[in-house]
């Protein structure tokens, strides 16, 4: 990390606000937390035997928890002040410089290729592939939430309605008429995108904290029809017997129409998880070569300058709302197509798991990586899910890293892990016109 | 006489029950500079958006190029190459100059050699725009954010350019840079463009006609030079009162 590299301690000192500003804003901290802690901890009730109410205070744990904020408030102001706000020009040599931007362009590739290797690397590690496939997944969803959130900058709370639906959809086209999986995920997208234009329509005057109350409140709708439409989903009891995907019509089972017969070699039940690891990575990859693709095109210019400013939009004559609606639809396709592969690969989908949990997830995934990139998108849904994995030993408190983690990670960057956005339109001879540039800057 | 580009006919919108427009006649002929100044609060910056429609006029009729606009979606007016440079300029801060200024071209559909043709125009107009190239629109200074905003405006090709308020906030020098590069669009290329200043001075001199506007209406017309000479609005508008 950059960071590390810091400012000698003169420079620190002459621009640190004085200690009086961080006891004041720690002070401020507790007198928050007391306030809060006070009822939550300082104050324990429970139902007596005889069905009254019994109470006791812990007065000792409020004054530990208020103690805690107090101590760390001042940890994190000493540790801001050591970091630095993230743009401040630091003291680094120039070779690590351009050491760190040649790391910075090589880590996409990297990335890809080690990706690739994954089920030959960890070929007998079953837990690592289904963690693999786990990550993926949330790599497509948050690339395809990305589109919506990052890109055309429309918030929205409910991304986990699209994957409902492109679950379900395979799910019941599947199981009620057979159909296969190749053949319903375009299906699933398509369904999807439908419903995302759907929500769309609603939404298309509302923005910010109004469009994300909407969006919330969409994605709950669809979980509830999906728990109350007893017949056609089976409700709470969830759709089971998902068919698993084949390789043109070839199953991956120890049959004898099997792939392992037909190749000749010995059945491993990895075989299937393989396909399913190369299943995700191509819809991911897709997901992310559309999405720079039309990023490239006149639609997603105007996605990202409807972040920016949809009145200069609209005087420019950008149709906002049919930009609106194919950035809703082109997010919930992806979602969709994901979803569908989610139930693939489960074999069983129920509503629990389309919660909300779900749609907060894969937009922290997409407030993390930086709004609008798509690798830092790649590498905040590796560090959330992989990181949630890899402290599953710290049990209860893994909740706390996890938060912990965050509230560091947006003090320092706060616009994710890459903030910075790649421009979309060069001039066709950029270095001729550059050196011209310098000329013209002299004279 | 030969028609207006662009005409008015007792125009009147409205924010909620306040009337912003009362009525107002205006017309535009092809090449010409029109000003339109007034105090604020007059419904300037309104009428200009009444004519993108954005709020709709309430009643009267608004027709370009005799093509009645009144009640038209914003952006299918803005495809019949009517281009603004709104007030406050709205360039997009995250995007680059380049980004911002193909914006500008994205929604005509024009060619390559029109988009190339386009930034050759709008470079030559602001050179300086070019060297900020590859730089966030944000971080330009104001009157660069000016430039590009009425460069963007330039990519579709207008055959009206309306600008709000264009040297609000801007320097005095810059400001005279950026009426100098209106007059020469004006002047090479035959530019029509409706001007709305609070700069009244600036504005009549570079304009050939002008209108003033009090409380929604339309109070004078005339050419820029009349206007300059009339002691009313010598009186509110250029000494603002202070000779009386």
């Amino acid at each position: 990390m950059d960071g590390r590299v810091s400012a000698p301690p003169a420079v620190q000192t002459s621009r640190a606000p004085g200690a009086a500003f961080i006891l004041k804003k720690a002070l401020i901290s507790a007198f928050v937390a007391l306030v809060l802690f006070s009822l939550m901890i300082g104050v324990r009730t429970e139902a007596g035997p005889q069905g009254q109410l019994v109470y006791w205070t812990r007065f000792d744990d409020l004054a530990i928890m208020v103690a805690a904020v107090f101590g760390g408030s001042i940890l994190v102001e000493l540790l801001r002040q050591w970091w630095g706000p993230v743009d401040t020009i630091r003291v680094v040599p120039p070779s690590v410089q351009t050491a760190l931007a040649v790391a910075r362009r090589g880590i996409a590739p990297v990335l890809l290729v080690f990706t690739f290797l994954v089920p030959v690397l960890f070929y007998d590690e079953r837990y690592i592939l289904d963690l693999a496939i786990l990550v993926l997944t949330y790599v497509m969803l948050g690339w395809g939430l990305n589109v919506v959130v990052g890109l055309a900058g429309l918030l929205d709370l409910g991304y986990v309605a699209f994957y409902a639906v492109g679950a379900y959809s395979y799910a019941l086209l599947a199981t009620n008429f057979g159909l296969s999986f190749w053949v319903c995920l375009p299906l699933a997208g398509i369904l999807a995108a439908f419903w995302g234009v759907l929500l769309g329509f609603p939404v298309l005057r509302l923005r910010g904290d109004y469009l994300a109350i909407v969006t919330l409140a969409f994605g709950e709708i669809i979980r509830l029809v999906i728990i109350n439409w007893q017949t056609l989903t089976g409700g709470p009891n969830g759709v089971t017997g998902i068919p698993r995907p084949t390789l043109f019509g070839i199953p991956l089972t120890p049959a004898d129409d099997g792939l392992a017969a037909l190749l000749g070699i010995e059945f491993s039940p990895t075989h299937r998880i393989v396909f399913l690891f190369y299943i995700i990575l191509a819809l991911a990859l897709l997901t992310n070569w559309v999405t720079i693709r039309l990023r490239r095109l006149p639609l997603g210019r105007a996605w990202e300058a409807l972040r920016e400013d949809e009145v200069a939009c609209r005087a420019l004559g950008i149709n906002t709302t049919t930009t609106k609606l194919t950035a809703f639809a082109t997010g919930a396709l992806f979602g969709g197509l994901a979803g569908a592969f989610f139930a693939t690969r489960q074999g069983f989908i129920s509503p629990e798991s389309f919660t909300f949990h779900e749609s907060a997830l894969v937009l922290a995934i997409v407030v993390l990586g930086g709004m609008g990139s798509q690798l830092g998108v790649a590498l905040a849904a590796l560090a959330m899910i992989g990181g949630f994995e890899l402290f599953r030993g710290l049990d209860q408190y893994r909740m706390l890293v996890f938060g912990m983690a965050m509230v560091l990670l947006m003090i320092w960057r706060p616009r994710g892990l890459i903030g910075h956005r790649a421009p979309t339109v060069f001039l066709k001879h950029s270095q001729a016109i550059s050196s011209d540039l310098v000329k013209e800057g002299h004279g | 006489m030969t028609k207006p580009l662009l005409a008015i006919r007792s125009l009147r919108a409205a924010y909620g029950k306040i009337e912003a427009l009362k009525g107002v006649d205006l017309d535009i002929s092809a090449g010409e500079i029109v000003a339109l100044i007034g105090a604020n609060g007059a419904g300037k910056s309104t009428l200009m958006m009444t004519i993108f429609g954005r709020p709709r006029a309430r009643a009267g009729r608004i027709e370009f190029a005799g093509q009645d606009i009144t009640g038209v979606p914003t952006h299918e007016i803005a495809r019949l190459r009517i281009a603004q440079s709104p007030e406050g300029r709205r360039i997009f801060p995250r995007m680059s100059v380049a980004e911002n200024l193909q914006m500008g071209a994205d929604a005509t559909d024009s060619s390559e050699a029109d988009r190339a043709s386009g930034l050759e125009r709008v470079f030559a107009l602001f050179p300086r725009l070019k060297e900020r190239m590859t730089q966030r629109g944000g971080t330009l200074s104001g009157g660069e954010q000016q430039m590009l905003a009425i460069g963007r405006a330039l990519m579709s090709r207008p055959r009206l350019l309306m600008l709000d308020e264009p040297s609000l906030g801007l320097a005095p020098l810059i400001a005279r840079q950026i009426f100098d590069a209106i007059r020469t669009l004006n002047r090479q290329d035959g530019l029509t463009v409706l001007i709305v200043e609070q700069n009244a001075n600036h504005a009549l001199k570079l304009a050939h006609r002008g209108y003033v506007m009090v409380n929604g209406l339309i109070t004078l017309s005339g050419t820029g030079s009349e206007l300059l000479q009339r002691p009313e609005i010598r009186a509110a508008y250029l000494e603002g009162g202070r000779r009386e």
